[in-house]
């Protein structure tokens, strides 16, 4: 079992690293990812370690590269991802990437503000072409409401214009201008264009402001315009304002100014606004090719960029990362950095090799030496895990990481786990679904490792793919075993009861008329003396007591089961007291509870075996309730003398006798191991004060080591906490004994409600389509499928699914990992670049 | 997200420069908020990122409030509002650029008509034309006059609208009730008092009357009535000192300051206060003023933060420790 079995050897070691080696030595660490560095100078501040300096250019290193990258993401070009990794270049190399970066980053924003400066002018431009267009059709508007008023030339005005405009409009429009302008020309306006969410504000505070002496006009233009600055869509409106006298004026324009509109001179003529029109419309030609070749520029620089940046992006975090760590280490002798680690002790060669590896890189002489350190400390917990075993031991250690060396319950989990939920989920059909659905995840796993899934409920399935996989084939096992496909069985093996040999009289007749008949097994031919060969048999499937019969079948199961796995894990919790050598608790607690929980429940699982295997169909009428049975052997009645059958001979006396066992159990448990740990303290007590005189020295040297290692165990016994802490124990076991098994119930009570629910939905929805006759029948029993279909997804697989999964999950971490697993360790946390240039880790 | 611990500022207060402080922030809940920002940094540039961070902070929990929680968190920014608009009329006042003050408003007070003050030359203009629209409205009521605006005018409008902003919030917490009110009277309330005593204070020496004085007190706080009644009366900073030494919660705040050197002005006891009585609000569930509590505390956190750059920047170490202690 090695490494899974219990969490890699692990041992503090010490590194003596040359100055000029460090770095290369660091960084071929952080490329194994085996080795969990210590901070060293916890009370030094983060802005006062010695590397501060370098990880500071760093960080302005990953800040213009964040800049590249957004502006190559605003660009939609895309980012080359090759899939490789370099390797952490040395530190002289820092530089030239400096220069690079900043050029690159100096020449990105020189082209940015060029571009931005064109497009502030295009921007303006194209908002004087719109202005123009639109004050014309104000200005227009006016004319036709003046000429319709006058005389009805207008409609003939009208014409003209739409027929001949070109030629026309010259010879006429002035004509109309002067009149216009004769009338008008009393009035100043001023044209501008403002956002269009300010627009109703605007409007109001014009009003209020000159006393509704003033004539606004707005509309929308149709075509976003492009924000300089930002790069944002914004839509915007074109207003004028017509007013009299040069105080309204000032007063408009600082009402303009307050709301940030843009205003535009404005010619009052047509011929003039149609020849400025000209000019812009020339003018903005001409920018949008220069614009198109800003454009062109900005494209060909980020496209360099786009082609290395990942590559930039990974050799900085390497450096920043590799500094970081440095930061951690004793930079107070000469010449030479201390470090301090955990590593896992199967893999110390590797390490060396890579301090090696670093060592002759950087050119050093002098080689790095690694020794290991006696510590106290408690090691961090390493479990090794693949693809496969990940998902499960992501499932214990979401309960909490196991202990230094503990048993690690994963390993087990990998059967039990999909066990129990398909005891559960026990259908053959919905369990091939699932299993379906991660074999695909499964199949298809380069594909989504590679591009990460972004939904996170997806992520989270894809993780737990090969747990869904054997969950799946669990269920249809066990679907097997239920003799249920989407809550129908399957009659392979031929049922093993005989309803013609019931011997009705007038066996057709009778059995016309009856729609239910009770079968007794009891009459020679009816059950035919064999049973089904494998699971249930499929007549139950249309039995009106099939419930009653499978309660009690699924009921004794669950509490056999739940037996099994707290006996397997007491036998467990046996390993780690060998493990640990602790002889006193496995004695003193462990041996009662194993003795309390076969007294109580074990004997509740032999007499179910007994009862099963021993009483007959014929004898079932006198058959004993084991429940009755359960609780007179508490009463400590026998059960002869209430005229009840006894199970076997002699139930009376071995029940007395377990009884006599579970409660002496009870202070066996309490009161042993606080009386052994009580004699012990005294004995040392007495050899302490004895040896203090003798080797005072070596105390006091012993006790200087220990204190460079930190924590120390405190040596004084405290009596009455040490019985409170037993105390809570024996009782929370006693009780859990009783709870945890009822709690195993839960395996009876979700399978019934699933086999009910599928039951229900094939009775209710599919049945209905199947059961019309005819072309209407086929119609209908085509869509009621997919009602069927969907639902049977969505509620049986998916939330029932997800329902089970939780109650086996419970199971796992309270009835099973309650008997022995500790989970008070913390996880092993290398320093590694895999998980760094991933941005799994926060420095 | 958490405030700045003691722990934090006694790092903070042993930076050398600015990136040492960014350094250091790194680490705290404010994150990596200064990391796009390229060397070397500047007071301001600190100033305005913070800002930033707790106006985006404020607009989440806003976007995310409906009915009543709305109002209140608007009647938080309508504080703000109040300060940009005098701002924006002292400015223009003094004949400034609109541009050169916008960047001065604090943008959690910005709303659409904002802009627009600098055309107003009396109050009644002020509220006809801009302010009618705004939520302000209400507020500025007692201040319409035909008189032109000078800079007596306007400290008094800041004043008449505070006071009314006051009364109204303190009215709305009452009218809210349950833990809401217990919390939020206690602070509004010695916001109120602390106003009135500011403005006594201040009016000595300047052609403000009496009469016109008391008509500013937000009457609403632990001094009102016969507090507020002795306050219009006094002419010194003793009487006043007299006053709110008849107040428990006041007389241990007069006690010990002085404008000596190593004494505390009366301010900085007066913020202390402030930072109890926000931290306070944290003691009681189901209620508002958490909100309330969190904006001002933040906002001390980054004057804090603002002034220990601020000795950073200027070599001026001696007086880095008199920031106001939050916890």
């Amino acid at each position: 079992m090695g490494s899974l079995f219990r969490s890699e050897e692990m041992c503090l070691a010490q590194l003596y690293l040359q100055s000029e080696a460090a770095f290369a030595c660091v960084s071929e660490l952080g490329e194994l990812g085996l080795a969990q560095f210590r901070d060293l100078n916890p009370d030094v501040n983060a802005f006062q370690r010695k590397f501060v300096n370098e990880v500071r250019r760093c960080d302005d290193m990953e800040r213009k590269l964040r800049f590249l990258e957004k502006e190559v993401k605003k660009d939609n070009l895309a980012i080359d991802d090759t899939g490789e990794n370099p390797p952490a270049p040395l530190p002289r190399e820092m530089i030239d990437m400096e220069n690079k970066f900043d050029k690159l980053e100096t020449e990105m924003k020189s082209v940015n503000s060029n571009q931005e400066a064109l497009k502030k002018n295009f921007l303006e431009l194209t908002e004087l072409k719109h202005i123009l267009r639109k004050t014309q059709q104000f200005f227009e508007q006016i004319i036709l409401t003046k000429y319709k008023k006058n005389n009805n030339q207008a409609a003939l005005y009208q014409q003209d214009q739409e027929t001949h405009v070109p030629q026309q409009y010259d010879d006429e429009t002035p004509l109309i201008a002067s009149e216009f302008s004769r009338s008008f020309n009393r009035f100043g306006f001023v044209a501008g264009v403002l956002m269009r969410d300010k627009i109703s504000a605007f409007e109001r505070v014009i009003w209020r402001a000159c006393r509704g002496n003033v004539f606004l006009r707005y509309t929308e233009i149709e075509a976003e315009l492009e924000d300089p600055h930002t790069g944002d869509k914004v839509n915007k409106y074109v207003f004028i304002v017509f007013f009299q006298g040069d105080q309204l004026k000032s007063r408009i324009k600082k009402i303009c100014t307050g709301f940030r509109a843009t205003l535009y001179p404005c010619p009052e003529t047509p011929q003039e606004r149609r020849e400025i029109a000209l000019g812009v419309m020339t003018r903005i030609e001409d920018l949008q090719t220069v614009l198109n070749q800003t454009a062109d520029h900005r494209r060909m620089v980020l496209s360099q960029v786009a082609l290395n940046i990942r590559v930039w992006l990974i050799k900085v975090r390497k450096i920043k990362a590799i500094y970081h760590t440095l930061n951690l280490f004793n930079v107070n002798i000469e010449k030479c950095l201390i470090a301090e680690c955990w590593c896992p002790v199967v893999d110390i060669d590797r390490i060396q090799l890579a301090l090696r590896r670093g060592t002759e890189l950087s050119g050093s002489s002098v080689p790095s030496i690694m020794q290991q350190m006696q510590t106290k400390e408690n090691p961090p917990t390493y479990n090794q895990t693949d693809k496969f075993t990940s998902g499960f031991q992501a499932i214990i250690d979401a309960f909490g990481v196991s202990n230094y060396r503990e048993v690690n319950p994963a390993p087990f989990t990998i059967i039990t786990f999909p066990f129990l939920f398909a005891v559960m989920f026990g259908d053959m059909g919905h369990g091939l679904l699932m299993f379906l659905f991660a074999l695909y995840l499964v199949l298809k796993e380069n594909r989504y490792m590679k591009h990460k899934p972004e939904d996170e409920i997806f992520k989270m399935m894809f993780d737990g793919r090969y747990l869904i996989l054997l969950m799946g084939l669990f269920s249809i096992y066990t679907g097997f075993l239920y003799n249920e496909c989407f809550s129908r069985s399957i009659n392979i093996f031929g049922t093993s009861w005989n309803v013609r040999a019931m011997n009705f009289t007038d066996n057709d007749v009778f059995l016309a008329t009856n729609p239910v008949v009770t079968l007794d097994p009891n009459k020679p031919g009816v059950f035919r003396g064999y049973p089904y060969f494998y699971g249930i048999d499929p007549i139950w499937q249309s039995a009106e007591n099939k419930i009653t019969v499978q309660n009690s079948y699924k009921m004794k199961n669950a509490v056999l089961m739940g037996f099994a796995q707290m006996i397997f894990g007491l036998s467990l919790a046996f390993c780690n007291r060998r493990h640990f050598k602790d002889k006193l608790t496995l004695y003193c607690e462990l041996l009662p509870q194993l003795l309390f929980l076969c007294a109580l429940i074990g004997y509740l699982c032999m007499c179910i075996l007994y009862k099963w295997s021993v009483w007959t169909v014929a004898q079932s009428n006198t058959a004993p309730s084991l429940l009755i049975g359960l609780i007179d052997m508490y009463m400590l009645t026998d059960p002869k003398s209430n005229n009840r059958v006894p199970l076997y001979t002699g139930q009376y006396q071995v029940q007395i006798f377990l009884v006599i066992v579970t409660v002496l159990c009870v202070p066996w448990m309490f009161l042993s191991k606080p009386y052994i740990l009580y004699k012990r303290s005294k004995q040392k007590k007495g050899v302490r004060l004895d040896s203090q005189s003798d080797d005072d020295v070596a105390i006091l040297h012993h006790e200087n080591n220990d204190a460079n290692y930190g924590k120390q165990e405190p040596e004084s016994f405290d009596m009455s906490e040490v019985i409170i802490y037993q105390a809570i124990h024996t009782i929370e076991f006693c009780l859990s004994c009783i709870s945890h098994t009822a709690s195993y119930l839960r395996l009876w009570a979700l399978s019934l409600a699933h086999s009910e629910l599928s039951e229900v939905l094939w009775s209710m929805v599919m049945h209905t389509g199947l059961a019309t006759s005819g072309t209407s029948g086929a119609i209908l029993s085509f869509f009621v499928f997919w009602f069927f279909s969907s639902l049977t997804v969505s509620i049986l697989l998916v939330m029932e699914g997800l329902s089970a999964f939780l109650h086996a999950i419970r199971l796992h971490w309270v009835e099973f990992q309650s008997k022995f697993y500790k989970g008070e360790g913390y996880i092993f946390s290398p320093f590694s670049f895999t998980l760094i240039v991933e941005g799994k880790v926060e420095e | 997200m958490v405030l700045l611990s003691k722990e934090d500022y006694r790092h903070l207060t042993q930076c050398d420069t600015l990136e040492d402080l960014k350094l250091h922030l790194q680490g705290t809940g404010y994150g990596h908020f200064l990391a796009n920002e390229p060397s070397p940094l500047t007071v301001s540039v600190i100033d305005e990122k913070l800002r930033e961070k707790l106006v985006i902070e404020f607009e989440y929990i806003r976007n995310h409030a409906y009915k009543d929680l709305a109002t209140f968190l608007d009647f938080i920014k309508y504080s703000y509002m109040i300060d940009n608009i005098i701002l924006l009329i002292t400015g223009t006042l003094h004949q400034r650029q609109l541009s050169e003050l916008l960047p001065k408003c604090h943008p959690l007070g910005i709303f659409d008509q904002m802009e627009t003050v600098t055309i107003a030359s009396t109050t009644a203009d002020l509220y006809n034309a801009i302010l009618v629209d705004s939520p302000l409205a209400p507020f500025f009521k007692e201040c319409i006059s035909e008189e032109d605006l000078n800079e007596m005018n306007i400290e008094i409008i800041r004043n008449t609208l505070y006071k009314a902003y006051l009364e109204a919030f303190y009215d709305w917490c009452q009218q809210k009730g349950g833990a809401t009110a217990d919390v939020m009277c206690e602070i509004l309330a010695f916001e109120a008092d602390r106003r009135s005593i500011i403005i006594t204070i201040n009016s000595f020496g300047t052609e403000l009357t009496k009469e016109d004085r008391a008509k500013l007190y937000p009457r609403r706080g632990k001094l009102y009535p016969d507090g507020l009644l002795e306050l219009s009366k006094a002419d010194e900073y003793e009487a006043v000192k007299r006053v709110s030494e008849l107040y428990a919660e006041y007389k241990p705040l007069f006690d010990g300051t002085g404008n000596n050197p190593g004494d505390k002005t009366l301010e900085d006891k007066f913020f202390e206060h402030e930072v109890t009585l926000n931290v306070n609000s944290f003691m009681q569930q189901f209620q508002y003023g958490v909100f309330y509590s969190y904006v001002k505390l933040k906002e001390q956190e980054c004057r804090n933060i603002i002034w220990i750059a601020e000795c950073i920047a200027q070599r001026h170490r001696a007086k880095i420790d008199s920031y106001i202690p939050i916890m």
